[in-house]
């Protein structure tokens, strides 16, 4: 649905993103994680048609961007870093202006706009002007917009910044609800969200592509190492040096909270395995065991960690 | 396809009658004429009284139209100055700076089509002034005699000045994000265009001259109001808008490829 390929821009003689090559699936969530800076408004805008790249194309739905520009945005609804609402409107009479901007069928109009108010929970204050309203509320109107064309592709750059915790839960759950009917990205570095919405998440930093997974694989990128988290009754001390002695094992620590251990593993299932037979045989009393994702660790690793190295 | 350039005239003609400056600018420009235009017609009264006893005097200055609408016109051309720049300072320049501007560039409509409906706005905020104008003058048909066509051809020339300053100062709009900037450009624009008009007076040469008096506004206005409509003064005026229209729309482009 969304292919980028060799994208680069440069802003002068700074260049935010650089010869970053991905492509999203029809009806795929991903998201786009990364720290400030990183280039994903930059992208978001160029694939949206509000920016030419410096070279480089990106095509949506068979459609290249810079030469069938209508094409593409009809497709579209974005979200941009700053919510595009106009003050001095209100906020239903504004959705029904950009159903028509977007050209959608006149017929369908009152409906649509109907929805997105339903889906934003906006219903409270459709009658309002939106210079009214406050950060929050003007954020939604901002989701809302970009819902209300009923596109194929939605593009939403950091659709919960600025939400109250009740919102940010009800967004994820728009977005979980949104999934299959739309092809989305969404950009982020709040990593619980990606967890929470995403199939599949592009790290990128410093303009460049650094890790391209899909969220169950995404330990794997953790340079084969993982994490298991597990909860036992007692003898944590023993477990802990019994575990340490173990081949494959890289580390066995206290964990945060009470009777639980952290072990870094190396391998794969076949480790995991081998570890919980450990456990079990320790006598220690298992309680629970978890694979952490490691989504955290990972970023860190890949943002971060690459500008140490 | 031109649904989208209706919508965006909507919305932004909607925003003129919306916002306070438009309210604000057709209230001064109705106070200035309230104060100017009776002291007019009063002196214009008295020169027609006198007119009774000097036989001889040029018969230009016992019409009303000449005596009265003419000054009226000129004095409104100046404010035209100061008006039209004040309507469209944030036609574009505020879309930029509160990011909406990115709702209509990432949307199915052209820049052409942003950029023409926004002058076509900025044309009937433009025609609201005038009208009240208009209006002052009409309103003398209560009491005096005089002629409508001539009277409608002036107010038309007066009109497409003020559509060549919307078309002038919507590019200045389009030019920066600070709605106050684009307002002392736009006013600068327009008064270099007016001061156009004096190179006529000043140059020597015939052929300078004639160029001169063919893009002076000012030359083109006065032609109107003594109600000749010229085919070659409707092309230059159609053709000013036109290219700052298309500057503009050259502009809004341009930011893309930053
Ligand atoms: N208009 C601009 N002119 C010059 N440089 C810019 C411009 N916009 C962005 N940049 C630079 O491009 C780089 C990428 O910016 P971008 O906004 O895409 O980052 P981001 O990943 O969205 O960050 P954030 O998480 O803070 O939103 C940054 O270094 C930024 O300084
Ligand atoms: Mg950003």
């Amino acid at each position: 649905m969304i292919e980028v390929r060799n994208l680069t821009k440069n802003y002068g003689a700074r260049r935010a993103i650089d010869s970053l090559d991905f492509s999203v699936n029809k009806g795929e969530v991903v998201g786009f994680l990364g720290p400030n800076g990183a280039g994903k408004s930059t992208t978001m805008k160029i694939i949206t048609g509000f920016m030419a790249p410096t070279s480089g194309k990106a095509l949506v739905a068979g459609y290249d961007v810079f030469e069938n520009p209508l094409e593409v945005k009809r497709r579209i609804g974005y979200l941009p870093e700053h919510p595009p609402v106009y003050g001095d409107m209100f906020v239903k009479e504004y959705l029904e202006f950009v159903a028509n901007l977007k050209g959608v069928e006149k017929s369908k109009i009152s409906n649509l706009v109907k929805k997105a108010i339903e889906k934003t929970n906006l219903g409270q204050v459709q009658t309002r002007l939106i210079q009214n309203l406050s950060k929050g509320f003007r954020q939604r109107v901002g989701i809302a917009q970009a819902l209300v064309s009923d596109p194929e592709v939605l593009i939403l750059d950091e659709p919960t910044v600025g939400l109250d915790p009740k919102q940010v839960a009800e967004i994820r759950d728009l977005i979980k609800e949104l999934r299959g009917h739309h092809t989305l990205i969404l950009s982020t570095h709040i990593l619980p969200e990606v967890e929470a919405t995403c199939e599949r998440i592009i790290i990128i930093n410093q303009g460049k592509i650094v890790a391209q997974e899909s969220l169950s694989n995404i330990s794997s990128v953790n340079k084969g190492s993982r994490q298991i988290t597990f909860k036992v009754r007692r003898e944590i001390d023993a477990l802990i040096t019994r575990l340490s002695l173990m081949d494959g094992v890289l580390k066995c620590f206290k964990g945060n909270s009470p009777g639980s251990v952290v072990a870094e593993i190396s391998g794969q299932d076949d480790m995991v395995e081998l570890l919980a037979k450990e456990v079990i045989m320790s006598g220690a009393g298992l309680l629970e065991m978890q694979s952490m994702a490691q989504l955290e660790d990972v970023f860190i690793k890949l943002t971060y960690g690459s500008v140490e190295q | 396809m031109l649904r989208g350039f209706f919508t965006i005239a909507k919305k932004d003609l909607r925003a003129f009658f919306f916002s306070p400056v438009f309210y604000i600018v057709a209230f001064l420009c109705s106070m200035m004429l309230s104060w100017v235009f009776p002291i007019q017609l009063a002196q214009f009264s008295e020169a027609a009284k006198n007119m009774m006893f000097q036989q001889g005097m040029p018969q230009q200055q016992l019409n009303i139209h000449y005596g009265l609408f003419l000054r009226q016109l000129s004095y409104l051309n100046l404010m035209l100055i100061l008006i039209v720049p004040a309507l469209t300072m944030r036609l574009i320049s505020e879309e930029k700076k509160m990011h909406t501007f990115d709702l209509l560039l990432t949307s199915p409509v052209t820049s052409v089509q942003i950029v023409l409906g926004k002058f076509v706005a900025a044309l009937g905020a433009v025609f609201g002034i005038v009208l009240i104008a208009y209006l002052y003058c009409a309103w003398t048909g209560f009491f005096a005699h005089f002629s409508w066509p001539l009277l409608n051809v002036a107010f038309l020339g007066l009109f497409l000045v003020g559509a060549v300053y919307a078309a002038m100062d919507l590019f200045c709009s389009a030019l920066t994000e600070s709605a106050l900037g684009s307002f002392v450009m736009a006013v600068i624009l327009n008064i270099s265009i007016w001061f156009v008009g004096i190179g006529a007076e000043v140059s020597d040469s015939q052929t300078l001259r004639e160029f001169f008096e063919h893009v002076s506004l000012n030359g083109h206005l006065s032609a109107f109001v003594e109600g000749t409509v010229r085919t070659s003064a409707l092309v230059f005026l159609a053709s000013v808008m036109g290219l700052f229209v298309f500057l503009a729309e050259r502009v809004v482009e341009a930011n893309r490829w930053r």
